[in-house]
Parts: structure tokens; C-alpha cells; sequence
């Protein structure tokens, strides 16, 4: 996680960033399917594979597979600690925009 | 959309914004439709029942006509909340769901319950009892359904509602049964439009 003053490099990605928000939507303890997710972000599977596993890499994410065949389904959820991570980032996010809190530090 | 493009600060607050919005949108089940269905078959169901019965001397219950007013619009609010949850809640797995749930398990068996007993006294109590039991109950159910809710979900809103239509029931244990159904139709349905109209206007302030 990055420190408490700076935006996190793992979150400040265009598609990780909307990936954490729409997890962050749902209640604690809920997942959303992987197809659910793909299709609210309008990303290939790839792609979002591609995201997930660095969001997963850094313990914000957590992913589970259910059911066999055509029934199997994988369930994507922010864990406890991407969900401090994504509160801190919009912290910083809030702190940066607004001039009077600003420390002088432009992110970009 | 680039992958790991980098982001000024403005357009990571602009990308938070938007998919926070469109996450809300489609994720997370309209309060204020659910409210505005359920306030407007209280109002024009229990208001048509009522207009049936107004003047009635003696008493002898809302016509055919009314209750099957009730029933119709009834089915229609639920179908409604069912579509209306099924389309936001599709993907989504864990308690949430689990709770909601249990939530329409109770208000189901609930009601069930309701319509099974007050035909099963209606001979052995006097009119104002059994329109008490008909009319009020199903406020009471509804208001100690959204308690559950409420504790459930952790919202202060839904059990001031909860309560609200709890206490609305009670108070009918002293009325007439016309008098019954017009607090039921303004006191009941009025409270749920109400909290549409509120609940509307704080997602609107983004509240």
C-alpha cells in the first residue's frame, strides 16, 4: 500500500481505478461475477484478467471460483485491505484537489 | 481505454466519479422506485377501500371492487420490486443477498399468515377487530419487516420507516375501520412517498 499522502501507483490506473470503485459500490461481504464486472466496465476478458491479477497481486482483490462446466463461476470482491486502500486514495484524491489542504506536491 | 495510462489528479477524480456513478446505477437497488410503488398502492388501495366504505352505516366492509383494486396493484408493485432488484443484484453474490433474502422470506410467510387468518375469525371477532387484523396488519408486517432490514443492513432510514409504519398500525387499534383504512392510505403510503421524495433528493446532492 502506498503511504498515507500519496495517490497508490496500484490504484492509479484508469481500469484498476473503476475496477475498485465498482467493488466498493458492493456491501461487505458481497462479490460481483467476473462477467458482471466485464460487462459494467466494458473491458475483454483479458484485460480485466490482466488488472485483476495486479489488484489481486497486491492483496486488494480477492478471487473465487464456484461450480464446474457451464455452471462455474468466479466472484471478484475487494478484500479488507483493498477497501482501505481505495478509501486512502480518494482521501489523497480529495486532499490534492482541494488548494487550501494542498502541501504544494502536484501528482500526475 | 490504455492500460496503465497515467492520470493527471483531475481526471482520477473524473474517473471516480463516473464509474462510482454508473456502479450506483446499476448496482445498487432504487429506493425511491421501491418506495413510490409500495406508496402508491397504499394510497390508491387502501383510498379506494376507504372511499367504499365512507358513509357505510353499518359497517360492512369495502366493496369487491376495491379489494381487488388492491390486490392488482399490489401485483404489479411486486413485480416491479422483483424486476427492479433482479436487474441490480444480477452478478452479485454474498450477505447482502443472503438478507434480502430472508427480508422477503418474512414478509412472504408473513402475509401468508395474515390472509390465512383473518377469514379463519372473521366469524368469532367484531367487525372493527377484524378490520383492525386486515388492514393494519399488513402496516405492522411491513414496518416490522423494514426493522429486520434495517438491522440487517445498518440503516437508520429504513427503521424510521420501519417504525413509523409500526406505530401507524398500532394507532389503528383505536380508530373506526374507515377511519382505519384512510390512515392506512395517507399516514402509510404517505410515509413511503415521502421517503422517495427524500431519499431522491439526497442522492441528488450526492448525500
Amino acid at each position: 500500500m502506498a503511504a498515507e499522502n500519496e495517490l497508490d501507483p496500484v490504484l492509479h490506473a484508469p481500469v484498476r481505478l473503476r475496477v475498485a470503485v465498482t467493488l466498493a459500490t458492493l456491501r461487505d461481504g458481497d462479490s460481483l461475477s467476473f462477467t458482471r464486472l466485464q460487462d459494467l466496465l466494458g473491458l475483454t476478458p483479458g484485460n480485466l484478467i490482466t488488472h485483476l491479477r495486479k489488484l489481486e497481486d497486491a492483496g486488494y482483490v480477492t478471487t473465487a471460483k464456484s461450480g464446474r462446466g457451464v455452471t462455474s463461476r468466479t466472484s471478484v470482491s475487494l478484500s479488507p485491505q483493498g477497501r482501505k486502500a481505495f478509501d486512502n486514495y480518494t482521501a489523497v484524491l480529495r486532499q490534492l484537489l482541494d488548494p487550501a489542504s494542498t502541501n504544494g506536491t502536484s501528482q500526475h | 481505454m490504455l492500460e496503465d495510462q497515467d492520470m493527471s489528479v483531475q481526471e482520477a477524480a473524473a474517473v471516480v466519479q463516473d464509474a462510482r456513478a454508473r456502479a450506483r446505477r446499476e448496482l445498487v437497488i432504487s429506493t425511491p422506485l421501491v418506495y413510490t410503488a409500495w406508496g402508491l398502492v397504499w394510497l390508491i388501495g387502501y383510498g379506494a377501500m376507504w372511499l367504499s366504505v365512507r358513509g357505510q352505516h353499518p359497517y360492512t366492509g369495502p366493496s369487491g371492487l376495491a379489494i381487488a383494486t388492491v390486490f392488482v396493484l399490489a401485483g404489479f408493485a411486486v413485480a416491479a420490486v422483483l424486476v427492479i432488484a433482479s436487474k441490480a443484484v444480477t452478478g452479485i453474490d454474498g450477505q447482502s443477498v443472503r438478507n434480502r433474502r430472508i427480508i422477503g422470506t418474512t414478509w412472504a410467510v408473513g402475509y401468508l399468515a395474515l390472509l390465512v387468518a383473518a377469514p379463519a375469525i372473521s366469524g368469532s371477532v367484531s367487525t372493527r377487530t377484524l378490520a383492525f387484523i386486515s388492514f393494519a396488519g399488513p402496516v405492522m408486517l411491513v414496518g416490522l419487516t423494514y426493522i429486520l432490514a434495517a438491522a440487517l443492513g445498518r440503516s437508520r432510514s429504513v427503521l424510521a420507516l420501519g417504525a413509523w409504519q409500526v406505530i401507524v398500525g398500532i394507532s389503528c387499534a383505536w380508530l373506526a375501520p374507515a377511519t382505519i383504512l384512510a390512515t392506512c392510505a395517507l399516514a402509510g403510503g404517505g410515509a413511503f412517498l415521502l421517503m422517495a421524495a427524500v431519499e431522491t433528493g439526497l442522492r441528488r446532492h450526492g448525500s
